[in-house]
């Protein structure tokens, strides 16, 4: 049934309605940590206080294979820039990419370095930057909230033909 | 204070020079032992102390300042360019222009620091003797183009690593270390960063955006101007 | 309290030897097994390239630069007070430590000498990064060997303290706070109160861990003669900090040097530890917590009054001149070697990263050591890729 309806684009409201919620409260975050950020992450992934599990974003995903959202906290170098490319790969769609600070959404402090890649959107799609240096957890958590209210609205036909993501 | 080996103490200033008498033990025993190795040295008092050795007594002088200086505890190795770089902060804010002036000024003549230094490149490096307390840093004139010098890791095993990091940030050789590569950079970088001639790319493409948050100095009632945290 | 005796110590090293030897004899082939550079237990972006006989590690040698981010050529273009910003990221778990070492070379160069208000203030935030910093690790260890609960009392008593020092500066790790001359601000109503509150939490943390971790018979049999470490050969690599007292060297740079901070003025120890193992690293960075939880009880009773910033010149311009300060930071000694020409920006910054020296004594230590023992000896070592890749 599944399949079908959304290749030839016909998928009824309802049941893309149900999907997308279905599939935005039962996300697996991969926590690609790099650098300071990953602690900020840590907090809000991992830690009590700020429990990310509560919107229904799982965080312990074994390997990306496994995962659908991957936040990239922490500066991006040259030499690790390609990691991140198989990493992204490796992930099976429907993926998205949250970009955690300012070194991952634009080099951020780094920004003349002659090490450092300039933005992790240089290499791989990002849906939702979060600023900060470094984002306070609330600041992330928002971010995932975000994220979660464009899946809900997504068009899951578009998606699966390749369709670039149109954000109202 | 220093007390450099040319003789220029003024006559008002000898009387309120201090003796750091251990600072000038440590030395009197390196001259002891290397003899002319000792090229210059200056001692801030109650402070640090620099020497400079003679490029062909570097490894003599690691081995002296270990087993006979009792200066065990490594402390890091690195190199200085000592060359001025040709686009100092590569951009005119309201502080440089506040500072230097409006014209463009001409590059200032290459200068070297304590303890003196003829060539462009000089490797120094840290040791300490933690059971008398002090330490010591020890410069080495490297050359000026091709600069090369003695290893250290034959004395201490930890000059390894960074040896290998001023290799490939300065080109500075190291005769006799077991395997000279890349350490921090990857494996096709062309080029060595820190020398002062290695510019850097984005302070050219894009420059300054200037100042966006301005906070007055704690205690001062002032308005902030712009000439403040460029 | 040695549990591992000198006899038992090099019959460990004798017997790894012999195996390795006895396997290269036999030409058994081996086996490269890369970790890292995204693996959850390396700290961070740190590649490590082993190459195996059965279970032994032949050589094994870490990669490193995942997180270099040319912090030496950064400075050279930076003003003072941009590279303050800047340099708290490096070893980014100890926040406020991180500014102190060049805040002071900066502040010898110039011959400027903060009020006592300052300094004091300044030493408490430096213990409470230390806290901030070795609670990770009380934690992080315990993954390392396959706990998972220590963590999660580890974030959330670390929470603790970085609301303190939120409280103060603005920020939670990177704070950014420390000036030429003093510091940027007063400190608010009513912190005193908390931070003794915050201290009272530190030292039930440091019970707890004490009896979950060091008690437990799985965690000493993976770490009791694992990774031993003789003195001299910590010496020669650079070890410093708690790595080093762990051998048995006595040697704490707050007690041994005085760069201005108020630490004589307080009634506290060096604890050290003979053996040189694993246990040892872990058992020293317990003790050591408590105590800078006792260092800044003492602190916040006696903090003297008066302003908390010396008159600087609103432009600031280094006298030239050359100098290197170091203070015990969390993970080690951290060092800045400042090279200044009298401009706004320095000539050249040397950083001299604890972890750097820490990781350098890898390839001689792992080798002969089984690959479970890795990760345990790279948790004890306690490195943060900030600190080793600048």
């Amino acid at each position: 049934m599944g399949l079908g309806l959304v290749e030839s684009g016909k998928m009824p409201k309802p049941l893309s309605k149900l999907l997308n919620l279905s599939r935005s409260y039962s996300m697996w975050v991969y926590q690609w940590g790099l650098a300071c950020c990953a602690l900020e992450m840590g907090a809000a992934f991992g830690a009590p206080r700020y429990d990310v599990m509560r919107l229904g974003v799982i965080p312990f995903p074994a390997s990306p294979r496994q995962a659908d959202l991957v936040v990239i906290s922490g500066t991006v170098t040259d030499k690790m820039a390609p990691a991140i490319k198989r990493l992204y790969e490796q992930m099976p769609d429907p993926k998205y990419v949250i970009s955690m600070g300012s070194c991952a959404n634009c080099g951020g402090p780094y920004w003349d370095s002659y090490s450092v890649t300039k933005g992790v959107d240089q290499i791989i799609p990002v849906d939702v930057y979060v600023p900060g240096c470094p984002p306070r957890p609330e600041a992330l958590l928002e971010g995932v909230v975000l994220l979660q209210q464009r899946i809900k609205d997504e068009d899951i036909g578009a998606r699966w033909r390749g369709e670039p993501i149109v954000v109202e | 204070m220093s007390s450099s080996d040319t003789p220029d103490t003024d006559v008002t200033e000898a009387e309120a020079v201090e003796v750091d008498e251990l600072r000038e033990g440590v030395v009197a025993r390196l001259r002891e032992v290397l003899g002319d190795g000792v090229v210059e040295h200056h001692i801030v008092p109650n402070c640090d102390v620099w020497i400079r050795i003679r490029p062909d007594a570097w490894q003599a002088a690691a081995s002296s300042v270990r087993y006979t200086l009792g200066a065990r505890q490594f402390g890091f190795l690195s190199a200085i360019d000592w060359q001025p770089s040709p686009w100092r902060r590569y951009m005119d804010s309201e502080v440089d222009k506040a500072v230097h002036g409006d014209e463009p000024k001409p590059l200032p003549e290459m200068t070297t620091g304590y303890a003196g230094g003829e060539t462009r490149f000089q490797v120094f490096a840290r040791v300490a003797n933690i059971i008398e307390h002090w330490g010591v840093t020890l410069k080495v004139d490297a050359g000026d183009t091709d600069p090369a010098v003695d290893t250290w890791t034959k004395v201490y095993a930890g000059a390894d690593w960074h040896e290998r990091e001023t290799w490939e940030m300065f080109g500075v050789r190291f005769e006799g270390h077991p395997f000279l590569r890349n350490i921090y950079l990857p494996s096709g970088f062309e080029g060595n960063p820190l020398r002062k001639d290695y510019p850097l790319l984005s302070r050219f493409t894009k420059p300054w955006p200037g100042i966006v948050d301005v906070e007055p100095m704690p205690g001062t009632d002032e308005e902030p101007s712009s000439e403040e945290g460029a | 309290m040695t549990a591992v005796s000198d006899r038992q110590k090099l019959a460990y090293l004798a017997g790894q030897a012999a195996d390795a030897r006895v396997n290269v004899e036999l030409e058994t082939e081996g086996m490269v097994l890369n970790i890292g550079p995204q693996h959850p237990a390396t700290h961070g972006t740190l590649r490590i390239v082993a190459r195996l006989d059965g279970e032994q590690v032949v050589q094994a040698e870490p990669i490193m630069g995942y997180m270099h981010r040319g912090y030496e050529k950064l400075t050279e273009v930076r003003t003072y007070a941009q590279i303050t910003a800047l340099i708290n990221r490096i070893d980014w778990v100890g926040s406020f430590a991180n500014e102190v070492p060049f805040i002071l070379a900066a502040e010898r160069l110039m011959g400027i000498e903060a009020p006592p208000r300052a300094q004091w203030i300044r030493t408490i935030l430096f213990e409470m990064g230390r806290m901030a910093n070795i609670i990770l690790f009380l934690g992080d260890m315990g993954i390392q060997v396959g706990a998972l609960t220590p963590m999660f009392y580890a974030f959330r008593d670390r929470e603790f303290i970085l609301n303190q020092i939120e409280a103060v500066t603005g920020g939670r790790f990177h704070p950014n706070f420390d000036r030429i001359g003093g510091l940027k601000d007063d400190l608010p109503k009513g912190w005193i109160e908390d931070s003794h509150t915050a201290m009272a939490k530190v030292r039930e943390i440091c019970d707890i861990m004490e009896d979950v971790l060091l008690g437990a018979e799985i965690f000493e049999a993976r770490t009791r003669g694992v990774g031993v470490i003789p003195p001299d050969v910590a010496m020669q690599f650079g070890l410093s900090g708690a790595n080093a007292r762990a051998s048995g060297i006595d040697w704490d740079l707050r007690r041994d040097t005085d760069v201005g901070l108020p630490y004589g003025q307080v009634d506290w120890k060096v604890w050290t530890h003979p053996d040189g193992d694993s246990f040892a690293r872990y058992w020293v960075r317990l003790q050591e917590t408590r105590e800078a939880s006792l260092i800044v009880d003492q602190l916040l009773d006696t903090i003297p009054s008066g302003p908390v910033m010396a008159k600087v010149p609103r432009i600031i311009k280094v006298p030239e001149g050359e100098a290197y300060v170091a203070t015990e930071n969390p993970l080690g000694e951290m060092g800045f070697y400042v090279v200044s020409k009298g401009d706004l920006n320095p000539f050249r910054v040397k950083i001299k990263t604890a972890s750097f020296n820490n990781l350098s004594i890898t390839p001689w230590l792992l080798r002969g050591v089984y690959v479970p023992d890795i990760i345990t000896i790279l948790g004890s070592l306690y490195f943060i890729l900030g600190d080793l890749d600048r």
